[in-house]
């Protein structure tokens, strides 16, 4: 067994990443694919990506086949605690985490969790523990979560005793296949959880005035670093968020430290990863996906201000939260949709 | 048919319609076949490690929802309400670090114990019976914790699991599946919906069977549950016994009734420890060979007590020749007192008289759990390790275990984790594995310096024990590990 080490742990995430051809032929030719992390703001809403100028017409579908075979290859050791998807399973609670945080930050929040109510089960000397209501008058959280691979998110959404229901999607079908039959073994799953094979695309819009059944929290962890155009997606994600609720992200900073680790390092030097696993060119920065939220007033009176929150793996620990880290690394974002009318 | 068989299987339920405590075996089959009994966590074994994890889980409102079993094959309402008169101890008593009683506090438990049967104390006399080199642990004028400050707390294991139960009772919650003992651990079945083949099964007598989200094994040393697990215990016997007494001291002890004294005296056959109990009561904890220990089951109250004294007086050389004798310890044992001398003041008062069918012996081993995890599964207390008591660690020990699982299962809960699942319960094992071994090694060690007569070893200890006691900050060290107040290592 390979000794715990930042590149094994980061392997994971790497090995989710896009086989693209294309992108690999790009990566060979044209150095100035490293792109200089410092570009000036105003060029930032059209350079999200290198291959911002790719011929390619937006497509229905976020995802492409490439992809989705991709992911079907890895399913096999999706729930393995010592498998590639190690990695994953420990930053999950740090996504409940993050999400508690951006939630407690705004009492808009379609509902405000921790009172506890229940009086005559709570002893008078109970150990210094977060209040944590699960009484049935509390209206309970409805989640998305787009990307959802073998649910290990998913799952975990489901199993809080403050969550109505989960909706999963994901389009690759033997990561569903996986997802499906790990649901199987916790009883507790079947009323809350269902998986969808899907792309935000195509899921059925929802009208605006059906308000109460769009989400409280939609998710899409490590999944915007795998779409072709990320505005475009956002655009679509927008719609399923319902007032008060919150849209939830983390992907990789695209900087030296993160080519180094995740290009150079895992595919070129140590081979943990297949070469042109992924393409570096997609990812994106802090500052980039936080502009999407601010660049109109349009954007700006339908979503809050955006929560970032940089994480780093430290061997042995696992991941911690690191303030500043969102510049170089991995991140989550928050963002909280404001308005009522429709995106 | 089939929501209703759903909301049966959804294991994380509101307790309400269960929160009484039960303690008749509920009958829940149907006409039909069985359908599976789901609880979150069904733990084997109600001694003091069991009983305080599900206290802690039921005490604390992030993991009261879960839905709790206790499986033990005792009864317990015999436990429950178990009372002896002032003038009668039970011959099983641990010493509770402050750290245990602080813990035992927090969960609502420790104003349940019978606090006038609880003892704590303030200093520990340990010498080598071989070369007379001693260790005071009092608290040095000086040191961060002031004089007068306890140790530990001397307490009946009875009184513990007594008072835990009442606590569990207020609490409510809990199926108690009691006098019940666990005949075998399967795996659950796969069904359309439903795959549980990874999920545990405790099949109890009377055909009941228990399906288990996490099964805790808090079921001692000869642990069913480790043995379902697969988990090995590797260690060693010391070919020793541990002989236990009530005893009746001539007086309150040489502090009076607020600064009360436990002794320790390594012979080579092993430590012979007097701890304080309340008023004028003391308990004996004597390792020594099974032969010795044998011989002292088989005297009479007054030979056994002319021997107890003569163990914290007497030179090991006179101490084992009293051994062979058959009878008259009692007239041997004046007659050498009088050869022998000693500071009456350094060592316990004299014992007068040893309260009756409290003489008892059991086995001393050493065994750590490879590890205290596996797929749905965790050991707590001597189901994970069992220590030699001359640290008085056991009970303390599975009481940090049982912080540190409960403390686990909470972090589970509060991120949607499956709380049997290897990925929750790594935390666990992290977070106690290491300190337990640091402990059981320590202790072992101390058990083999000591066990020596002669040799190179024995100048090399005498060494060891009088530079601890020269060296202050060591020694304040040391008191504080023993107290569970200090850094921590253990
Ligand atoms: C005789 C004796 C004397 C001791 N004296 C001292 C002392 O003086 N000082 C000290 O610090 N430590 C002492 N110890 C150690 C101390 O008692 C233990 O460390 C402590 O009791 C461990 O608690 P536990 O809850 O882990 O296990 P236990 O107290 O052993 O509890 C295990 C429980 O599981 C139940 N059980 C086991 N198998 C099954 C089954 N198949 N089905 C149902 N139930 C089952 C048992 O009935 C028991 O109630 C002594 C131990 C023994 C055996």
């Amino acid at each position: 067994m390979l000794p715990p080490s930042p590149l094994r742990q980061l392997a994971p995430t790497i090995a989710r990443r896009v086989r693209n051809p294309r992108t690999i032929a790009r990566l060979a030719s044209t150095p100035q694919c490293f792109a200089p992390v410092t570009e000036s703001p105003s060029v930032r809403t059209q350079r999200w990506h290198s291959n911002h100028n790719d011929s390619r017409p937006p497509s229905s579908s976020s995802v492409n086949p490439d992809e989705i075979s991709h992911f079907n290859a890895l399913a096999a050791t999706w729930w393995d605690p010592h498998g590639s998807s190690r990695a994953l399973h420990l930053m999950n609670p740090l996504r409940h985490d993050f999400i508690q945080t951006c939630r407690s930050s705004s009492p808009t929040s379609s509902f405000t969790v921790l009172t506890e109510d229940s009086g005559d089960e709570l002893p008078s000397s109970s150990p210094d523990a977060p209040t944590y209501s699960t009484t049935a008058n509390v209206q309970k959280l409805r989640y998305l979560d787009i990307g959802c691979g073998g649910g290990i998110f998913a799952e975990s959404a489901a199993r809080l005793p403050t969550t109505e229901s989960v909706l999963a999607i994901d389009p690759s079908p033997g990561v569903l296949a996986i997802a499906r039959s790990h649901a199987k073994k916790d009883p507790s799953l079947s009323p809350k959880l269902t998986y969808l094979s899907s792309t935000i695309e195509s899921l059925p819009t929802l009208k605006p005035e059906a308000v109460e059944k769009k989400f409280d929290v939609v998710s899409c962890f490590e999944v915007i670093e795998h779409v072709d155009h990320p505005a475009l997606f956002l655009d679509h994600v927008a719609k399923f968020v319902k007032p008060g609720g919150w849209l939830v992200m983390s992907t990789i900073a695209r900087t030296w430290t993160s080519w180094f680790t995740t290009n150079f390092m895992a595919e070129d030097v140590l081979g943990i990863v297949p070469k042109g696993t992924h393409d570096w060119n997609k990812y994106i920065n802090e500052y980039e996906l936080r502009g999407y939220f601010e660049e109109t007033e349009e954007k700006r009176r339908f979503w809050g201000q955006p929560r970032a929150m940089g994480v780093v793996y430290v061997p042995g620990l696992g991941w911690k939260e690191v303030p500043g880290s969102e510049k170089v690394g991995n991140y989550f974002l928050g963002v909280q949709r404001l308005a009522s009318e429709d995106a | 048919m089939e929501a209703v068989a759903r909301r049966k299987a959804a294991a994380y339920v509101c307790l309400s319609c269960t929160r009484q405590f039960q303690r008749h075996i509920r009958r829940q089959y149907h006409n039909a076949a069985p359908r599976p009994d789901i609880y979150d966590v069904v733990c084997v074994g109600g001694g003091p490690a069991g009983l305080s994890l599900l206290t802690a889980l039921r005490a604390n409102p992030v993991t009261s929802h879960l839905r709790v079993a206790l499986v033990e094959a005792q009864d317990l309402s015999k436990v429950k309400s178990w009372k002896l008169p002032p003038s009668k101890y039970s011959n099983r008593c641990s010493s509770l670090t402050p750290t245990s009683a602080f813990y035992l506090d927090q969960i609502g438990a420790w104003e349940h114990l019978d606090q006038t049967r609880v003892q704590p104390y303030h200093e520990m006399q340990v010498w080598d019976g071989v070369t007379d080199a001693r260790i005071e642990f009092d608290w040095a004028p000086g040191s961060a914790l002031v004089e007068g400050t306890t140790i530990a707390y001397m307490n009946e294991n009875l009184n513990l699991t007594s008072g835990l139960l009442k606590r569990l009772e207020q609490l409510g919650g809990v199926s108690v599946f009691e006098g019940a003992k666990v005949e075998n651990i399967t795996f659950g079945e796969e069904t359309e919906d439903l795959d549980l083949r990874q999920w545990p099964v405790v099949h109890i007598s009377g055909g009941k069977q228990l399906t288990a989200r996490l099964l805790v094994g808090a079921d001692g040393a000869n642990s069913p549950v480790r043995a379902f697990a697969g988990i090995d215990a590797k260690g060693w016997d010391y070919n020793r016994h541990g002989v236990v007494a009530t005893l009746e001291m001539e007086g309150e002890g040489w502090g009076g009734e607020h600064t009360k004294i436990a002794y320790q005296r390594f012979l080579p056959t092993g430590p012979v420890a007097m701890l304080p109990m309340p008023g004028k009561y003391s308990t004996l904890v004597w390792s020594t060979t099974p032969e010795n220990a044998s011989i002292l089951k088989s005297l009479s109250p007054k030979d056994f007590v002319a021997m107890v004294n003569a163990a914290f007086r007497l030179s090991p050389v006179d101490l084992a020749f009293m051994h062979t004798q058959g009878a008259n310890q009692d007239y041997e044992y004046s007659w050498r007192l009088q050869h022998t001398s000693f500071n009456p003041r350094a060592i316990p008062q004299t014992v007068v008289g040893v309260q009756e069918g409290t003489i008892a012996s059991f086995p001393l081993k050493m065994r750590h759990a490879d590890t205290y995890i596996g797929e749905r599964v965790a050991l707590v207390g001597d189901a994970a390790h069992t220590i030699h008591p001359l640290a008085g660690q056991g009970l303390n020990q599975g009481q940090g275990d049982v912080q540190s699982l409960a403390k686990t299962i909470e972090h589970a809960v509060t991120h949607g984790q499956d709380i049997g699942s290897i990925m929750s319960l790594e935390s666990y094992v992290s977070e106690r594995y290491t300190a337990n071994h640091v402990l059981l090694g320590v202790v072992d060690k101390l058990h083999k310096l000591y066990s020596a007569e002669s040799g190179p070893l024995v100048p090399l200890r005498s060494l060891g024990l009088n530079a601890v006691n020269a060296l202050g900050p060591l020694k304040s060290f040391f008191m504080k590990q023993a107290a569970g107040s200090g850094t921590k290592l253990f």
